[in-house]
């Protein structure tokens, strides 16, 4: 088919399916919001884990005499605790550090903190435990062994905190996965209701097309370049809502529920928006192509 | 099996008349002869190539350059009249101004131009009939095949079938055309057409095998000899097709 005539058959296809088109525009977008969101939305959940996920479920508070030496010592001694996961020290530094940043993050004068000293917080051990249904027990009984320790001035047991606020996370991620599966099931009705809507039109000219001598190719090429077409540009109205409306969204999210972390934002790479694009282009394709039923030989006869 | 012994060939210019009964194999042999069908034995020399013997993918570059009309003949509803006589030019090939010219003179000819911007969908079932008529005849294709073509068009349209159908041949085409009605045959017969008759699956007159050369012209040195655009030999032997090749702009893939 020369250039020419498909420019000439993609324009009269354009015409005659617009609402189609319009519809299969419509559904890829949504298609691109369902896939992009969830990206986007477990880069989030990541991101609040910096803050949610260290999954702390007691800092140990150490008293002043206790050195670094010491401290690593007790960390090992408590990693040794068949519930505990992983034990982290944090240094007087790292802990003004980490107070800094979450009262400038919070709109706090940054003037208010020069006064502030590393030696003003003390030396800490962070605790993770591991999974279990009765995790806030478990972290109120090591907090009330640990409380006797020499060296430790004050156990934080997270459990009814931080620790509470993760679970929350892994249930809205599970509520948020089902969420999207039921979008993403929608979205496929659509597309399937498009591709059976555009089907009968398309047959009908296939069959012209294939009576007067057209390739295989030729008849499917338009309505495969028209649906890709829509594909495309469904998607990428798609992933520009997320690109303009991800972020301010989120921060109004965070903001509410207190939520402070200094970790980057997450936005849609190139490289993800090479690869949505090139999905949904092979897509269309395939759904151009597999929208244009050829006639069988014995139907020609 | 529809047809029996049948060796027919068609030379450029030619139009032949084939007439017989109901089910005596005439849309059939149209069917063979404009590749929609293939023949279980035997074979159809089109342009210089067995399409018989071709490989599926290539039966489209054949069927593009044979102007194919029968009462199954499809239009496309939603679009005009004109487009849709444009549509068998644009697979042949033809620049888009070119082949509007070619599909108005088409419509011209079978006196439907007053049709050319109506949606194929609002015409009635006659004016269907002759507007695919103008899409088989437009350009006109190698070979124009057509099955009934008076059919359903009103007696009063006779005359005009006959004319668009002599216009293609004058043109070059190669023209086969089946008939129940007699007054279309006669028509057609005196204006230079060909006359055989079908019986049975077999050109009345003709032997139980091999060629019938009052039905294929004689390529002796010297006669005003037309060469063959095709060659239909529905037979047990098929190694003798001469016939023309297409031009290069026409041609399909080997």
């Amino acid at each position: 088919m020369k250039a020419v005539w498909l420019a000439h058959h993609l324009r009269r296809q354009v015409q005659a399916h617009r609402w189609v088109i319009l519809a299969a525009s419509a559904a890829f977008c949504l298609l691109a919001l369902v896939a992009g969101g969830a990206r986007l939305g477990s880069r989030t959940v990541a991101r609040w884990g910096a803050f949610v996920g260290q999954n702390v479920h007691l800092i140990v508070y150490l008293t002043d005499d206790v050195d670094q030496e010491r401290a690593r010592d007790l960390a090992e001694l408590l990693r040794r605790v068949p519930s505990v996961a992983q034990v982290t020290a944090v240094e007087p530094a790292a802990a003004l550090a980490r107070f800094s940043a979450s009262a400038t993050a919070f709109g706090l004068d940054g003037k208010a903190m020069d006064g502030l000293e590393p030696a003003y917080f003390p030396r800490s051990l962070e605790v993770r435990l591991a999974p279990a249904a009765d995790l806030s027990e478990r972290a109120g009984d090591l907090a009330k062994r640990l409380r006797p320790v020499p060296g430790i001035l004050q156990v934080d047991a997270m459990g009814s905190g931080l620790a509470r606020l993760s679970v929350w996370v892994k249930l809205g991620r599970r509520l948020g996965a089902a969420l999207l599966a039921a979008l993403a099931l929608v979205t496929l009705a659509a597309l399937a209701a498009v591709f059976l809507r555009s089907r009968g039109a398309v047959a009908r000219r296939a069959a012209v097309l294939d009576q007067l001598g057209e390739t295989a190719t030729g008849i499917r090429l338009p309505t495969s370049l028209w649906m890709a077409a829509a594909a495309a540009a469904g998607a990428g109205a798609g992933a520009l809502v997320l690109a303009l409306g991800w972020q301010p969204l989120v921060s109004r999210l965070e903001r509410s529920l207190g939520i402070v972390t200094n970790a980057p934002f997450p936005a849609l790479g190139r490289a993800d928006i090479a690869m949505g694009l090139a999905i949904v282009l092979l897509a269309g394709l395939a759904m151009g192509y597999f929208a244009t039923p050829l006639p069988r030989a014995q139907d020609r006869a | 099996m529809v047809l029996d012994t049948v060796t027919l060939g068609v030379a450029r210019s030619e139009l032949i008349v084939i007439e017989g009964a109901a089910a005596s194999g005439k849309s059939t042999l149209l069917e063979l002869a404009s590749g929609v069908r293939m023949p279980d034995r035997g074979a159809v020399w089109f342009a210089g190539r067995n399409t018989a013997g071709l490989q599926r993918a290539s039966l489209p570059f054949v069927r593009r350059n044979i102007g194919y009309y029968s009462s199954e003949s499809l239009l496309l509803l939603e679009d005009s009249a004109l487009a849709n006589v444009m549509l068998a030019l644009a697979v042949r090939g033809e620049a888009p101004a070119q082949a509007e010219q070619s599909a108005r003179d088409a419509l011209a000819l079978v006196k439907a131009s007053d049709l050319e911007n109506r949606k194929v969908a609002s015409l009635s079932s006659g004016q269907k009939r002759l507007v695919a008529l103008a899409r088989a005849v437009a350009g006109p294709p190698p070979l124009v095949v057509a099955d009934e073509p008076a059919a359903g068009v009103g007696d009063e349209a006779r005359d005009i079938v006959a004319c668009a159908l002599c216009a293609a041949r004058d043109a070059g085409a190669a023209v086969l055309a089946a008939t129940t009605d007699a007054v279309l045959a006669d028509l057609l017969v005196r204006r230079g057409g060909r006359r055989i008759h079908l019986e049975q699956g077999r050109i009345a007159g003709a032997p139980a095998m091999g060629l019938v050369p009052a039905l294929t012209p004689s390529p002796t040195p010297g006669e005003n000899f037309q060469p063959r655009i095709i060659t239909l030999k529905i037979d047990d032997d098929e190694d003798s097709g001469q016939d023309e090749a297409l031009p290069p702009a026409t041609r399909g893939p080997a």
